[in-house]
Formats: C-alpha cells, sequence, structure tokens
C-alpha cells in the first residue's frame, strides 16, 4: 500500500486531526532538527526551535496549499522561525558544542558519529564538525539556512527559492559563497591553520 | 571574484545549471586553471561533508511536541460549534425564558427580552467567548473574521 501524501496528512492536520500531526512529525522532525542546529549551533536551542516550529506549523496548517511541495513549506516555516527568532535575539549562533561528552554536559543532547566508526575516524569527523561550524557561524543567516537546505537535505535549488522567498539566481550566489566558505575552513583545518575553537 | 564564470562553478558541480550555461562552463573550464582549481575544492568540499557527526535530537522532543499541540485550544469554529450543540443551546434557552416569567410574575416593568430568539442568545453566547482574548487564537486569521463579523452583530 502506497503511503499517504503528506500533502493529504496536511489536510487533515488543517482540520484538527492530531494523529495525522504525529504522523507528520515523525516524518519530518530529524530534518527539522538538523536544520534548526545548523542554524544556531546549538543542540539544546535546536531541541526548542524545533518545538516551537512543529507548533507553529500545526497552527498555520490550514495556510498550506496543496499544490506545494509540503517539504519547501515546511521550511519556509523553519526559516522563518529561526530567523526570527536570531533577529530577536533570542537565539545567539553559538556553533560551540560539537563532541558528544560536551553536548552532554551542556544538555543531554547528542551530536553523534556514524554508527560503527573507528574512534580515529570518529575524532575526524568532530574536527570537520567545527571546521563547518566555523564556517557556519561567519555566514549570513540566508547564507546558512540555504547552505544546510541543500547540503543536509538535498533540496533542490527551486525549493530552497520557495522556502526563501527568494530567486533561484540570488539562491545560486548564495549556496556558492557558503559552500566556498566552509571550503576553506576545511582547508585550514588540513593545514592545521584553523584557530582553536572559540566560545561565543 | 576573479572570474566571471567563478559563482557558477557551485551550481555546475550541483548540476543545477540549465543545459546552455553548463556547456559553457565546460567549455570555460578547459581554458581556465584557477576555475579548475575552484571546482576541484568545490567537489572535495562535498564529499567531505557525509563525515560530518549526525545531529539527533532527543527523544524527549515528541513528547513536548505533541503535549504543546494538545494544550492548544481548539479552533474558534470548532469551540463555537460546541456551544452551540442543543445540548448547551437548550438550557440556555430554558434559563432565559424562566427569568422572562419571573419578571412577568414580578409585575416589574422592564425592557423586553426576546427569549425565543435563539440568534440573541448565541451571539451573547458568542461574544463574551470572543471577547475573551486569552483564549482565542488572535493570530489566526479565521478567528479574526469571524471576531469582526460578531462585532459587527453587535453593532447591528
Amino acid at each position: 500500500m502506497e503511503p499517504e501524501s503528506d500533502a493529504h496528512i496536511m489536510q487533515r492536520v488543517a482540520a484538527g486531526d492530531r494523529k495525522a500531526f504525529a504522523l507528520l512529525f515523525d516524518r519530518y522532525h530529524a530534518s527539522v532538527a538538523r536544520f534548526a542546529f545548523r542554524f544556531v549551533g546549538d543542540p539544546a536551542r535546536a531541541e526548542e526551535l524545533t518545538q516551537d516550529i512543529f507548533v507553529k506549523l500545526y497552527r498555520n496548517a490550514k495556510a498550506y496549499k496543496p499544490t506545494a511541495q509540503f517539504k519547501t513549506f515546511l521550511f519556509r516555516v523553519a526559516t522563518n522561525h529561526c530567523l526570527n527568532e536570531v533577529r530577536r535575539g533570542e537565539y545567539r549562533v553559538s556553533h560551540t558544542p560539537t563532541s558528544p561528552q560536551e553536548d552532554a554536559e551542556e544538555g543531554g543532547v547528542d551530536v553523534a558519529a556514524p554508527e560503527g566508526d573507528r574512534p580515529d575516524e570518529a575524532v575526524a569527523g568532530r574536527e570537520l564538525e567545527r571546521a563547518v561550524g566555523e564556517a557556519l557561524k561567519g555566514m549570513s543567516e540566508r547564507e546558512r539556512a540555504a547552505f544546510t537546505m541543500c547540503r543536509f537535505e538535498g533540496m533542490a535549488y527551486r525549493d530552497i527559492a520557495e522556502a526563501l522567498e527568494a530567486s533561484e539566481a540570488a539562491v545560486k550566489s548564495l549556496i556558492h559563497r557558503a559552500t566556498l566558505a566552509v571550503a576553506k575552513k576545511i582547508e585550514e583545518l588540513q593545514a592545521g591553520t584553523l584557530p582553536a575553537r572559540s566560545r561565543a | 571574484m576573479s572570474c566571471m564564470f567563478e559563482e557558477d562553478l557551485t551550481a555546475y558541480v550541483d548540476g543545477e545549471l540549465p543545459p546552455a550555461r553548463r556547456a559553457e562552463v565546460e567549455t570555460h573550464l578547459g581554458t581556465c586553471a584557477e576555475c579548475r582549481q575552484t571546482e576541484a575544492l568545490l567537489r572535495r568540499t562535498l564529499t567531505s561533508l557525509p563525515a560530518l557527526p549526525e545531529f539527533k535530537p532527543s527523544p524527549d522532543t515528541r513528547r513536548a511536541v505533541l503535549a504543546k499541540v494538545d494544550a492548544l485550544p481548539l479552533p474558534l469554529r470548532e469551540r463555537l460549534k460546541a456551544l452551540l450543540r442543543p445540548s448547551v443551546l437548550v438550557p440556555s434557552l430554558g434559563l432565559a425564558a424562566a427569568m422572562g416569567v419571573a419578571v412577568l410574575v414580578t409585575g416589574q416593568e422592564t425592557q423586553s427580552v426576546d427569549v425565543t430568539d435563539a440568534g440573541t442568545l448565541e451571539l451573547a453566547a458568542n461574544l463574551e467567548l470572543v471577547e475573551d482574548y486569552d483564549i482565542v487564537g488572535l493570530d489566526s486569521s479565521e478567528d479574526l473574521e469571524v471576531i469582526e463579523n460578531l462585532h459587527e452583530l453587535e453593532v447591528q
């Protein structure tokens, strides 16, 4: 049997079906949490943002038109919420806690190395995380949002443009600048010139 | 930016360029060593990203979100429907009728209250509800529209 489409589930959510909402949450919460984490760089804050985004999605379910891709609609809600919260000063962009040990100390949220990795690979992963985190911290909010949607969610430029309410040409520029910034930080990491982690 | 093709290189690597522009960039790469270097750097970067540790949200997030959604008030339309159920409306009518009879029996002169007009009672019940701004979702355009309509009725 074909799984129920997101658009159909959203229609049920709009009619007040909270079980349908739970289904949608299960499908997309990992994506939203990843996005929020890359946006603010702090696991505990990413959790708060993820909760707020889904509550907002529920409250705005009637605004969704089934003609649009659900994921694009979801990321528009997520981006607007993250941008608003950061601009209101509710959240600073930190990108500081990167190791599972630190994350556990700072609220028990896991940023885990892929399962089955060897310890040296896990260390390399954490160093890479540091480089990417530094690059994300230095980006504009829109660059960070576009980069995250493109690189971690695999969204097409056209869909990112719709989520950001921007032109495709603008998205192309945002993603190019962001990807180059990450590339340069990774080069610094490999050259041993990436500065030690700075606490925000 | 050192080359007019540079900004297209990421879109080229991502396969996001239209065919004509893609062909132009490919031709250019054959002649521009700097762009070839940038392209290689971009490709290396994209290859390395899957090694990033994965962010795993806490299992508590689901419970917290569903609890927050459960705590939200029902939409105004549904609350109004519930208020206008016969089981709620009929006792209200009965109470209003009893009050009217009591007024007549005591022989006091009073402004007439049309207790037979269910619409009047409905409006009164609705206004009481919608004026409670802590209950009504004022960020919902649909709720605001209902409130506006009720105020118009009240004015009339």
